[in-house]
C-alpha cells in the first residue's frame, strides 16, 4: 500500500519534470538558435581565411554551402517542434553537451564538468547556511512559541518582519562595506587569497573567506525560520491533546518536546527539506556580490553570454532537485502521517 | 450589504486594528510613503529629474560622489554645500553708442574649511558679449580672474567653470598680492578655487588656511548695442557635500532618486500584489467550484509554476525580452498568484457546499454569478493580509532584476540606484550614502507592508493570536 503510493508519487514527479524541461526548451529555443547561428557564421568565417585561389563568386558559394552544411549538422533546419523536442530529450537524458562560451578552470567546455566545479562551492555555502538556520531557527522558534509575547518571541516577530523585505544582496553589500573595508576583518570576496595556500592553512583560508557570506545569510534567514516554527508550535500548543497532557500533570518541557515538537514535525520537515534542496540553486546575486563562484554566479554568467546549454542544464538540475525535494517530502509525509496516503490522490 | 453595515464593519475593523501596535506603525510608515510618492515631485530639488535621470548634462553642475550636507556636523574640516547663487544685485551703466555695461554682484558667505570644488558661472543671452568675472575677498583683496568674449545665441548659453578656466587670472591675482609666493606656484598645477578661498601665505598650496567671510563675485557683461541682450547670470557652487543624501558618481542627487523611487515601488508592489491575489482567489474559487477537468488543469498549472525557480526565471526572461516595467509586473504576477490559490481553493471547497449557494442555485443563478456575487466577497477580505504580505517580496524581486541591469531603465527605481552603486564601485570606495539609503528604503517599505499584513492576519485569522 505504502509502496504503491511512493511509486505513484515518484512517477508523477518525473512527469512534471519532463513537462518543465519542455517549457524551458521552448523558452530558450530562439536564443539558442540565434547564438548557434552566429557561432556557425564565426566558424565558417574562420575556415574561409584558409581558402585560396577562389573568385569572389566561388568564395560566396562555398561560404553558403559550408554554412548550410553546418546548419544541417546542428539540426537548425529542422521544424521548430522537432528542435524543441530533441533539445528536451537531450536534457532529459542528461546529455548536456558542450557549453558555447563558458569554460571550466582546466579549459574544458563540458557542461557537466563546469557545473560539477561550481556545485560543491554553492553547497558548502548555502547548504551549510540552511542547515545552520534550520537548527538554530527550530530551537529559537520552540522557545519563542513556549513563551508568547516574551522577549525572544517579540524579537523574533519583529526581526522577521524587518528582514522579510530586506534584500539579501543589499545586506551583503553593507557587510562587505563594513567588515571588509571599514573594519577589515574579513576578505571582500572570492574563495581564497591569491596564491592559494595549501594544506591546513588552505582550509583556514577557505573558512575565513566563507565566514562573511555565511554569517550574512544566516543572520538574514534565521528569523523567518524561527517565526514559522513558532507559529507551528503555537498553533499546536492550543490543541486539545496539549491541554489534556497538561491536565494529566505532564511536565512543561515534556509537553514541548514530546507532544508539541512531535506533532509539529511534518511541518518542520517541510521547511528543512525544501530549504536544503532549494539551497543547492544558490543565490544568483549574493554569489555575485561575494564573488563566490558557485551555481548562481555561473547561471548569471550564462545569462549574460547567452550560453544556453549551461542555462538549460543548471535550470534542469535545480528543477530536478526541487522536484526530488517535493517527492521526498510527500513520501516522508505519508510515512509520518498515514492519513495522507489513504487520501491517495496527492 | 448596505452602506451603513459597511461603515459599521469598517468601524469595528478599525477598533480591532488600532489595538495592534505594529499594524499602526506599518500604516503610519506607509502613509508617509504614499504622501511622498504622490507629492514628492514638488519637494525634490530637481523637479524634472524623472525625465532626465539618465541624462548626464542635466546633472553636470552637481559635485561628483559628494556626501550628504549633514556630514559636516561630524567632520573636522567643513566642506561647502553645493548651492546655486541667483538674484544678484544689478548695476547698469550706459556708455557711448548704445553700449550698456551690466555688473551683477553675487554675495557668497564662505564659512567653511575647504574651498568649493568649483564655481560655475552660467551666462545666457544673444550676441557677441565681452564679459569678465571678478572675486573680492573678505580681507579687501581681490580682482579680475577671468575675461573673454562670449558668443551667445538663444538656447546656447555658456557655462564657465572657474576651476578650469581661471588659472591664469588667479595666478595674476597672487602676483599682484605677493610676487614671491606667486613665483613658487607651478602655473600648470594651480588650483584656482583653493587659492581664491585661502589666506595668502608661503605654504598656501600645501597647507591652505581658509579665508572665511563675505565674498563678492562680480560678473560684468558688456552689451554692445540694443540689438543684443543678456539674461541674468547665475552661479552654481559645486561643493564637497550636497543635499540631503549626497550625490552619486554621475553627479545625480540621491535624495531626488530615493523620492522618485517611492512611487515606482508602490506601483510595482501594490499593482502586482492586487492583480496576483485577485487572479489567485478567482482561479482558486473556479477550480474548487467547477472541480473535474478545470480543477485538474488549474492544479497542474499551479504545481508547475510553484516549482519554477522565480528569480532565475525572471532573470532569463528579462535578459531575453528586455521587458518594460509593466511587462515585468505581469511576469511577477505570473508567479505570485500561486500564493493565495491553495488556501482559497480549500476554503472555497467548503463554501460551495453551504446552503446559501444551494439556495442560489435553486433560484436559478448561473455558476459565474455565484462565484462573483456569493463566494468571492466572502474570500476576498481574507486575502487582504496575503496581499500586504506578498508586497515586500515583490519589491525585492523588482529590485533584484534591476540590480542585475535587466530592469526598465526609463524609470527611477531603488534597484537601479543600487545597480549603479554596485557597478561603479560605491562599496569599494565606501560611498555609504549611495548604498545605504536605497536599501533602507526597500527595507522600510517592505517592513511597513509586513507590519500591516501581520496585523491584518492577526485580525482575520484569529487562530494565530498569541494567548
Amino acid at each position: 500500500m505504502y509502496w504503491k503510493y511512493v511509486v505513484r508519487r515518484a512517477i508523477y514527479g518525473i512527469m512534471m519534470y519532463i513537462v518543465m524541461i519542455f517549457v524551458f526548451s521552448t523558452l530558450f529555443n530562439s536564443v539558442a538558435d540565434s547564438t548557434m547561428r552566429s557561432q556557425i557564421d564565426e566558424q565558417v568565417a574562420q575556415e574561409s581565411l584558409g581558402w585560396k585561389n577562389l573568385t569572389p563568386d566561388q568564395r560566396d558559394a562555398k561560404l553558403a554551402s559550408r554554412r548550410a552544411d553546418k546548419i544541417r549538422q546542428y539540426h537548425l533546419d529542422d521544424p521548430l517542434p522537432s528542435r524543441i523536442f530533441f533539445r528536451s530529450i537531450r536534457t532529459l537524458t542528461f546529455d548536456f553537451g558542450n557549453s558555447t562560451t563558458i569554460k571550466a578552470s582546466n579549459g574544458d567546455r563540458l557542461v557537466i564538468g563546469i557545473i560539477g566545479e561550481a556545485l560543491p562551492r554553492t553547497i558548502v555555502l548555502f547548504t551549510t547556511e540552511v542547515a545552520l538556520v534550520t537548527i538554530v531557527g527550530v530551537a529559537m522558534g520552540l522557545y519563542a512559541g513556549r513563551k508568547p509575547n516574551g522577549l525572544l518571541d517579540r524579537t523574533v516577530s519583529m526581526l522577521t518582519m524587518i528582514t522579510n523585505g530586506l534584500p539579501a544582496w543589499w545586506l551583503a553589500m553593507l557587510a562587505i562595506m563594513a567588515f571588509a573595508y571599514n573594519i577589515p576583518i574579513f576578505p571582500s570576496g572570492g574563495l581564497h587569497i591569491n596564491p592559494a595556500p595549501t594544506g591546513f592553512a588552505g582550509i583556514l583560508d577557505y573558512l575565513w573567506h566563507l565566514s562573511l557570506p555565511l554569517l550574512t545569510l544566516f543572520f538574514l534567514g534565521v528569523w523567518g525560520t524561527a517565526y514559522l516554527v513558532r507559529n507551528i508550535v503555537l498553533s499546536n500548543l492550543q490543541e486539545d491533546f496539549v491541554m489534556a497532557a497538561r491536565a494529566r500533570g505532564v511536565g512543561e518541557s515534556k509537553v514541548l518536546f514530546g507532544h508539541t515538537l512531535r506533532t509539529s514535525m511534518p511541518a518542520i520537515m517541510t521547511l528543512a527539506i525544501l530549504g536544503l534542496f532549494s539551497s543547492i540553486a544558490g543565490n544568483i546575486i549574493v554569489e555575485g556580490i561575494f564573488n563566490w563562484p558557485g551555481i548562481g554566479n555561473l547561471y548569471f554568467e550564462a545569462v549574460q553570454q547567452n550560453d544556453v546549454p549551461i542555462l538549460m542544464s543548471t535550470l534542469a538540475i535545480e528543477t530536478l532537485l526541487t522536484m526530488v525535494g517535493f517527492v521526498i517530502l510527500d513520501i516522508v509525509y505519508g510515512f509520518l502521517d498515514p492519513r495522507i496516503k489513504v487520501g491517495g490522490t496527492a | 450589504m448596505n452602506l451603513r453595515d459597511g461603515l459599521d464593519g469598517l468601524r469595528d475593523f478599525w477598533k480591532e486594528f488600532s489595538r495592534v501596535k505594529t499594524g499602526l506603525v506599518g500604516l503610519a510608515i506607509l502613509l508617509v510613503f504614499i504622501f511622498l510618492g504622490v507629492f514628492g515631485r514638488w519637494l525634490i530639488p530637481f523637479p524634472d529629474a524623472m525625465k532626465h535621470w539618465q541624462d548626464i548634462t542635466y546633472w553636470e553642475d552637481n559635485p561628483q560622489s559628494a556626501p550628504p550636507a549633514w556630514t559636516n556636523w561630524f567632520s573636522a574640516k567643513k566642506g561647502v554645500p553645493s548651492s546655486v547663487l541667483a538674484r544678484p544685485k544689478v548695476e547698469e551703466t550706459k556708455g557711448d553708442n548704445d553700449v550698456v555695461i551690466k555688473a551683477f554682484t553675487f554675495d557668497f558667505k564662505f564659512t567653511y574649511d575647504l574651498a568649493p570644488k568649483d564655481l560655475i558661472v552660467k551666462m545666457a543671452g544673444d550676441g557677441p558679449i565681452p564679459a569678465k568675472i571678478e572675486i573680492y575677498r573678505p580681507d579687501g583683496t581681490g580682482g579680475e580672474i577671468w575675461r573673454d568674449q562670449l558668443n551667445l545665441s538663444p538656447g546656447q548659453g555658456e557655462r564657465i567653470s572657474l576651476a578650469r578656466s581661471a588659472s591664469d587670472g588667479v595666478l595674476g591675482f597672487v602676483q599682484s598680492q605677493n610676487p614671491d609666493i606667486a613665483a613658487t606656484i607651478d602655473p600648470t598645477l594651480i588650483k584656482p578655487m583653493t587659492v581664491m578661498f585661502t589666506k595668502i601665505a608661503p605654504d598656501m598650496e600645501t597647507n591652505p588656511v581658509a579665508l572665511k567671510g563675505e565674498y563678492r563675485i562680480v560678473v560684468t557683461e558688456l552689451v554692445p548695442s540694443s540689438d543684443y541682450k543678456i539674461d541674468t547670470p547665475s552661479i552654481e557652487v559645486s561643493g564637497h557635500v550636497s543635499g540631503i543624501l549626497g550625490t552619486d558618481k554621475s553627479k545625480r542627487d540621491l535624495f531626488t532618486g530615493i523620492i522618485l523611487g517611492i512611487q515606482w515601488a508602490l506601483i510595482i508592489g501594490i499593482m502586482t500584489s492586487v492583480i496576483s491575489v485577485v487572479v489567485g482567489v478567482f482561479l482558486g474559487i473556479v477550480a474548487a467550484y467547477f472541480g473535474g477537468a478545470v480543477d485538474w488543469i488549474l492544479t497542474r498549472i499551479y504545481e508547475l509554476i510553484y516549482l519554477l525557480p522565480v528569480l532565475p526565471f525572471l532573470i532569463v526572461i528579462s535578459a531575453i525580452f528586455k521587458p518594460s516595467i509593466w511587462t515585468l509586473i505581469i511576469l511577477i504576477c505570473l508567479f505570485f498568484w500561486t500564493g493565495s490559490f491553495k488556501t482559497v481553493y480549500s476554503m472555497a471547497l467548503q463554501i460551495k457546499e453551504e446552503t446559501f449557494v444551494e439556495a442560489s442555485k435553486a433560484l436559478g443563478s448561473g455558476s459565474w454569478r455565484i462565484i462573483v456575487k456569493h463566494i468571492s466577497p466572502i474570500l476576498l477580505p481574507y486575502s487582504f493580509a496575503s496581499m500586504a504580505l506578498s508586497i515586500p517580496a515583490i519589491i525585492v524581486y523588482e529590485a533584484s532584476v534591476s540590480l542585475l541591469g535587466l530592469g526598465d531603465s526609463t524609470i527611477v527605481s531603488w534597484g537601479q540606484i543600487l545597480q549603479a552603486a554596485l557597478t561603479q564601485g560605491a562599496v569599494i570606495n565606501n560611498l555609504w550614502w549611495w548604498v545605504i539609503p536605497p536599501g533602507l528604503a526597500i527595507a522600510l517599505m517592505g517592513m511597513s507592508f509586513a507590519f500591516l499584513g501581520t496585523a491584518l492576519d492577526k485580525i482575520l485569522h484569529p487562530k494565530l493570536k498569541t494567548r
